[in-house]
Parts: structure tokens; C-alpha cells; sequence
């Protein structure tokens, strides 16, 4: 057991923040062409698809040291890489299970941002309920003919490409006849209806694919094979923003400690009130507890345990903690909290969930966490189940199956 | 960086466990509950044998120089086994012997703490139950042969088997650390009934109760650092046993989850019992991080050793309590009795919450580190 950062991870920080410190832009990165600018920027220095191979365009780099770059990013409070999913998990789906026409067609473009990606998965009736979905993709020879309605799908709007669920053999059981096809975006039969969400902004949508065209190259694995590849995908992305979203996390904590003291209750700042002080003292142990966690999981993918299903932990850990911290932010900002647009006082924080807002952004953001990517619900059958070996609840599908 | 234990650690961690599973069966426990002194001689030898308590004593002294993590690790396991016995107050009053101590006193008492011929314990508190070393209320005058010490102690772990007590007093001089002989005239022994019976607590009474010139442990005025030190490292170690504590009730409840049967099924497979199950392994997995990584903080002496410590005290103290309770609500009726052996770890994980500063102590020193 030694938690110092080796020597070579301590030169490769240094590195990353001067690299950071000269060239995170200054201006704006808000539209989409300068976000894509920055994107390939970041892609450029080495610092984006960092755990892709080489012969793939990433820079083969550690968990370690993507978490690292990650973290000097949030604590100099950098704008953030674009095309996640892509990155993250639809390019490792390719890598791992695509033809070598998929890969050279697509992985360089992703990495680069030159096209953008979203994932086609949910549906107004397949929630965490996945394996029910209804979209049909009928094999048309050379292609398939999808039709269906999709739904929470992030970066709808913007994306070039998303990677589909659809079924394709409506007879089989329901988690046999579905299969994994990669669906041209920029096409008459596909029309994204961007959501509103509770923040007010759009940054995911609703997916209508009517007679829609999937070219039969396209198709990733084998016909209906797609439950098997959903599920088996290794995601690349692991523990990248484990430190970062602490060091997030300690930046709002700062930033709540500057506030108690100017806010004043009984004639004396708020951070002179005991309750004050237990409820902050207590919340930040709970962040630090969390920083403890993520360097455990950086150790484990270091020494290549996979954390499997144990990843269930760390997901449920820092979601459900997220909810917490910010609930109390926004019971110590009081009336403070609801502002929705930053005031001098009040200036603006990172959410850490990628949007830029006030408070009150981060306290909403923050019940996205614990629904997406599996709710914390599933996340809790997953840990009782696999990781715990508690018997399988009685389903009624599974009695019908 | 790796967070993973050594094979050499791994290796004392399984043989603690073995020899706990053998030696420290739930019903030795209930024996020790029912003895008056509430440890056995017999034991302590052996863990001496074991090298347990020597572990982390200095080589010159007897022991094998080992660190806060090893010992973390058998204190998860003595927390696992509920273990009866003052083993964590005698390392830690040797360990401040060892900071602080002349050569003499480490001579005295060092060696025979490694081989098991001396138990030591620190009285942390005095009336006001206040956790900071600053708070000492008890008094040490000066006199013709040395100092006559008045107070009340309060919640002494494990002194009524002590051979010697570290008594922090306030002098002219400010806090001093004393070693007292607890059968030395002058002072009272009250056992007070405490619901972990494992863990037996003592409060002292020190009427003018003479203690010689040279039993000062440190330079006079010098104690609040040290004691600082001591309960920090304290809290480390009581947080590792309530994580052991924390682990046993986890494993009984999921056990148990998968026999016990109701509407035809094992109860285990009802999300409200799995669900509930998930939250307990999530706040022990977290719990383990969080000591582990203050044990490595203390060894390496890293920046923010002081403020690790606080967190694992304050973390764990709340995991465990809620861990360890969940459990009886997942065992039902059964698990309230006091045939079933839940209650021993339930009772460990919650006397520790409240020793070596509690969690309102630690969450305001968090603070105070964080928030100047």
C-alpha cells in the first residue's frame, strides 16, 4: 500500500497543468465550432482518447494518468472535451466488436470530433427495463429499415451519428432479438426533438425514426447479438473523472465556505453557526471519503482488477453523495440558493455535470446522477446480485421466459 | 499509488483472521462478557506470541517496527471478532512511551508490553467529557518528592487491568502527560456498566494521589501535541475495528438473507432487503477506504495525515452504526435477541463511535482544518 503518486505520474501532472495553463482558452467555448476547436486541441496535446491504443489514434496512456488530466482540468476549471459517449464507450464498442471497415471508417473522426455521436438506447417504455425496447430495424438485405421512437438521448441535436438498440427479431425472447447498428443522424427519416430539461436547458432529446435507413455494413457483431454487446462493453473512460469531479466538488466547498462567511444570521457570519458547522464538517467528509474511493479504483484498474460489477459502488457512492452535498448547499445559501443566474457574491460554479451555472443548476444537475447510466435502483440489484450473491428477485418476465 | 495490501500485509490480515476464528468465537466473547476483569490472561499471552502487540514498537525494543496500516489490520479483524481485551489502549499509551518517553520508561515498559507482561491505557477525558487535550481538568502540584495529582477521569478504557495509566494534568507549567500507578494510593476505580461488555470502561478518581518526579512522560507543559497525536491515531484504530464490526454484521445479514425464507422465497431476493444490503456494502466499502487511507497517511506522515484521521473517525463512526443496525433490521426478530450473536458487534461498532472524539469532535476539527 503506498497512495503517492509515482514519480512519473507527479512529471506527467506538471506537465498537464503548464500544458494547461498556457493554452486553455481564454475565450469563450461556448458554440459548438468552438467547442470542437478546443476539442481537437485538447485531442492534439495528447489529452483525449488517452486510453485508446495507438493503432486506433489514442495515446495509450494509464487510467491514472487520464484521471489526472481530468483533475488539473477541474481545478483550473477548463472547459471540457466533447463527444463522450463516443469516446467513452460507442468507439471501445467498435475497437472491441467492430469490422476493420467500422474502424477506419469511424474511431479518427470520434477522436477528433469531427463528428459527434449519441447512443440510441432508451425509449419512452424501455427505461431500466432496456432489454423491452420496441424499435423495429427489419433486414432489408443491404440494409436495415428502423423504425421507433427513442428517448434521453444527450447531444440529439448536434450529433452525426448514435449507436442504435433496435430489434430485429421480434419472435425470440427479448433479449435474444435485438440487434447493434450504427444509424446516420443527418437523414429524412430521423428527426430529433430536443427535451427541456429542469435546468431550463436542452442537452438531450427525443429520437423519431421513421423508415429510417441503417446500412447493413453498419451492423456491429452479429445479428442479433446486440443485448450481448450492450452489455459486455468495457468502457474506456473508467475512473477518468474520478479525481476531477472531486477536485469539482472541493472547489464548490470552497466556494459555499466564502459564502457562510459574508451570509450572517444572529448578528455573526454563518460559518460561526454550530449547526452550520457540523453539517458542513460532516459533508466535507464525505467528499474527502470520496476522493479515497476514486484513487482505490484508480489502484485496482492500475493493477488491472477490473472492478466489474463493483463499479455499481462507486457509481451509486458518488450520485447519491452528489444529491446530498448540493441539498445542503442549498439549505445553507437559503433564498441565495434558488438564483439562477450568478451575482457577484454568488459567482457561478461548476455543476460537474458538464453545464456551467449557479447553485441551484448544480442542485438540479444533481438529480440527473442517480437516474442515468442505470438508476440507482438498478445500480442496487446489480450490487446485490453480483457482487453480494443475493438470490435474484421472482420477475414477472422471467416467469414468462 | 496503490491502494491494494501488500502480500506480507494480506498474510498477517488472513492469519489474524484465522486465529480470531478459532480463538475469539462469539461464545469466548460472551464468557469474557461475564468475567470481572472481562479479559484473559491467556489470550493477551497469546497475542503477545503473535507478535500483535509488539508490532508496531520500536525493534530496539521487542517489537517489529511495523506500521499503522498492519495495525489497522488486525484491528479490523478484533473489531470482526468483537475481541475482548485492552489491545488498542496498551498499544497506543506505548506508542506515546515511545514518542515521549526517557529511555528509562521505554526500557520499563516497552519489552514488556511486546511480550504481553504489561497492559497501559491513556485517560483522554475528564468531567467535562470535552475531547480536547486542552480541556484536562485535573491538576498536578508540585511537592517536596514530586507532584500530587486531582481530578476525575472519566471513561478510562480497560484501567482496572492497567499497570499503568498515562494521566494528562494541567501544572503551572501547562498540560503534562504522568504515568501513574493505578493501584497507587490516592486513587478510586469505578468500573461503569457499559452496554459492550468487550470494552470495558473505568472511571478514576485521583484524590491527591502521589506520583514520583521522574513519572512526567515528556517535558512538562508539553502534553497537547502529544496527546493530540495519540488521539488521532486512536481514532484511526477505533475506526478500523468499527469497520471490522461494521464487515461481520454485513456478512451475517447477507448470509441470512439468502436462507431466511418468507411468501415462498429467500427474503434476500425482495428488493427492499437486496436494496437495503447494496447501502451496506456501499458505507463498508467507502468505511475501508477511508481508513485505510488515513493508516497509510499517518505511516507516510502525509499533509493532510491530521485531517484523514478526522475523516475516518467521523465517516466510519456513521457507517458502522447504520451498517451494523441495518443488519438487525434485516434479521427480524431474531436479531434482537441476545442469543444470536449481532448485538456483540452492534454494541462495539457504537461504544467506539463515541471514544477517541466523537463524530461532532472530528467533523468540527475537519472543519477547522478546511474552513479557516
Amino acid at each position: 500500500m503506498d497512495l503517492n503518486p509515482t514519480a512519473e505520474d507527479r512529471a506527467f501532472r506538471t506537465e498537464v497543468r503548464r500544458w494547461l495553463e498556457t493554452n486553455a482558452a481564454t475565450g469563450d467555448v461556448k458554440t459548438l465550432d468552438e467547442r470542437k476547436a478546443w476539442h481537437r486541441k485538447l485531442y492534439e496535446a495528447g489529452y483525449v482518447g488517452m486510453l485508446w491504443p495507438k493503432e486506433y489514434g489514442g495515446w495509450g496512456r494509464t487510467p491514472m494518468q487520464q484521471a489526472i488530466v481530468q483533475d488539473e482540468m477541474a481545478r483550473l476549471g477548463a472547459p471540457p472535451p466533447i463527444n463522450g459517449l463516443g469516446i467513452g464507450f460507442i468507439g471501445p464498442t467498435i475497437i472491441v466488436h467492430g469490422t476493420d471497415w467500422q474502424k477506419q471508417r469511424y474511431l479518427k473522426k470520434m477522436l477528433t470530433a469531427e463528428e459527434i455521436w449519441c447512443q440510441l438506447y432508451s425509449e419512452p417504455n424501455a427505461g431500466s427495463d432496456l432489454a423491452s425496447l420496441k424499435t423495429r430495424a427489419e433486414d432489408q438485405g443491404d440494409h436495415f429499415l428502423v423504425n421507433g421512437q427513442k428517448i434521453w438521448t444527450s447531444s440529439g441535436p448536434i450529433a452525426d451519428w448514435g449507436i442504435l438498440l433496435a430489434r430485429t427479431d421480434g419472435k425470440a425472447a427479448k433479449h435474444k432479438g435485438i440487434s447493434c447498428v450504427l444509424l446516420h443522424m443527418r437523414q429524412p427519416g430521423v428527426e430529433v426533438r430536443p427535451l427541456r430539461q429542469i435546468t431550463g436547458s436542452s442537452l438531450f432529446s427525443e429520437v423519431f425514426m421513421t423508415n429510417a435507413r441503417a446500412e447493413r455494413r453498419d451492423l456491429i457483431g452479429n445479428l442479433n447479438q446486440g443485448w450481448e454487446i450492450a452489455q459486455t462493453t468495457l468502457g474506456w473512460e473508467r475512473g477518468a473523472n474520478s479525481l476531477g469531479r472531486v477536485t469539482r466538488y472541493a472547489v464548490a466547498f470552497n466556494q459555499l465556505v466564502r459564502a457562510t462567511k459574508e451570509l450572517r444570521r444572529g448578528g455573526k457570519p454563518l460559518l460561526e453557526d454550530a449547526a452550520v458547522r457540523a453539517r458542513l464538517g460532516k459533508a466535507y467528509a464525505e467528499l474527502e471519503v470520496q476522493r479515497y474511493a476514486a484513487l482505490r479504483v484508480l489502484s485496482a484498474l492500475q493493477n488491472s482488477d477490473s472492478p466489474g460489477a463493483a463499479s455499481s459502488i462507486t457509481k451509486l457512492s458518488y450520485t447519491e453523495f452528489e444529491k446530498r452535498y448540493f441539498e445542503l448547499a442549498l439549505e445553507i445559501l437559503g433564498p441565495y440558493g434558488q438564483l439562477v443566474s450568478a451575482r457577484e457574491e454568488f459567482e457561478d460554479i461548476d455543476t460537474s455535470s458538464g453545464e456551467p451555472g449557479t447553485w441551484a443548476t448544480a442542485f438540479l444537475w444533481s438529480r440527473a446522477g442517480t437516474i442515468y447510466s442505470g438508476s440507482s435502483e438498478i445500480q442496487k440489484n446489480i450490487i446485490g446480485e453480483r457482487v453480494l450473491g443475493l438470490p435474484k428477485e421472482v420477475r414477472a418476465d422471467r416467469l414468462k421466459a | 499509488m496503490d491502494f491494494s495490501f501488500s502480500s506480507d500485509q494480506q498474510l498477517l490480515k488472513n492469519s489474524a483472521r484465522g486465529f480470531l476464528d478459532e480463538h475469539v468465537k462469539p461464545a469466548t466473547v460472551r464468557l469474557l462478557w461475564d468475567d470481572p476483569r472481562g479479559e484473559s490472561d491467556t489470550l493477551w499471552k497469546e497475542i503477545a506470541q503473535l507478535g500483535w502487540l509488539g508490532l508496531s514498537l520500536p525493534e530496539a525494543h521487542g517489537g517489529s517496527g511495523l506500521g499503522m496500516v498492519e495495525t489497522a489490520l488486525l484491528l479490523e479483524e478484533m473489531g470482526r471478532a468483537a475481541y475482548p481485551g485492552p489491545y488498542w489502549p496498551t498499544v497506543l499509551a506505548a506508542t506515546a512511551i515511545e514518542l515521549a518517553g526517557a529511555e528509562a520508561q521505554k526500557k520499563r515498559w516497552l519489552p514488556a508490553v511486546a511480550t504481553g507482561d504489561a497492559r497501559a491505557t491513556i485517560a483522554f477525558l475528564d468531567t467535562e467529557l470535552d475531547w480536547r487535550p486542552e480541556a484536562a481538568q485535573t491538576r498536578a502540584e508540585k511537592t517536596g518528592k514530586g507532584w500530587t495529582l486531582s481530578g476525575r477521569k472519566r471513561f478510562v478504557p480497560w484501567a482496572h487491568v492497567a499497570d499503568v495509566l498515562l494521566v494528562p494534568a494541567q501544572t503551572p507549567d501547562g498540560l503534562t502527560l504522568f504515568l501513574v500507578d493505578p493501584r497507587a494510593a490516592g486513587l478510586a476505580l469505578e468500573p461503569v456498566p457499559v452496554m459492550d461488555l468487550a470494552t470495558r470502561l473505568v472511571d478514576v478518581t485521583l484524590d491527591r494521589a502521589p506520583v514520583a518526579a521522574d513519572a512526567l512522560l515528556g517535558g512538562p507543559g508539553q502534553a497537547g501535541p502529544l496527546l493530540a497525536a495519540l488521539l488521532r491515531r486512536g481514532a484511526v484504530g477505533a475506526a478500523a475495528e468499527m469497520l471490522g464490526a461494521a464487515r461481520r454484521c454485513l456478512d451475517m445479514a447477507v448470509g441470512y438473507a439468502k436462507v431466511r425464507e418468507q411468501f415462498g422465497q429467500p427474503i434476500g431476493s425482495f428488493q427492499a432487503i437486496r436494496h437495503k444490503c447494496a447501502e451496506m456494502l456501499l458505507e463498508a466499502e467507502n468505511s475501508h477506504s477511508a481508513v485505510y487511507y488515513a493508516a497509510w497517511a499517518l505511516d507516510a506522515k502525509a499533509e493532510d495525515a491530521e485531517l484523514a484521521a478526522s475523516v475516518a473517525k467521523a465517516y466510519v463512526g456513521d457507517a458502522a452504526r447504520k451498517v451494523c443496525g441495518e443488519a438487525i433490521q434485516v434479521h427480524g426478530g431474531i436479531g434482537f435477541t441476545w442469543e444470536y450473536d449481532l448485538h456483540l458487534y452492534f454494541k462495539r461498532a457504537k461504544a467506539l463511535e463515541s471514544m477517541y472524539g466523537d463524530g461532532d469532535y472530528h467533523r468540527e476539527a475537519i472543519l477547522r482544518r478546511v474552513a479557516a
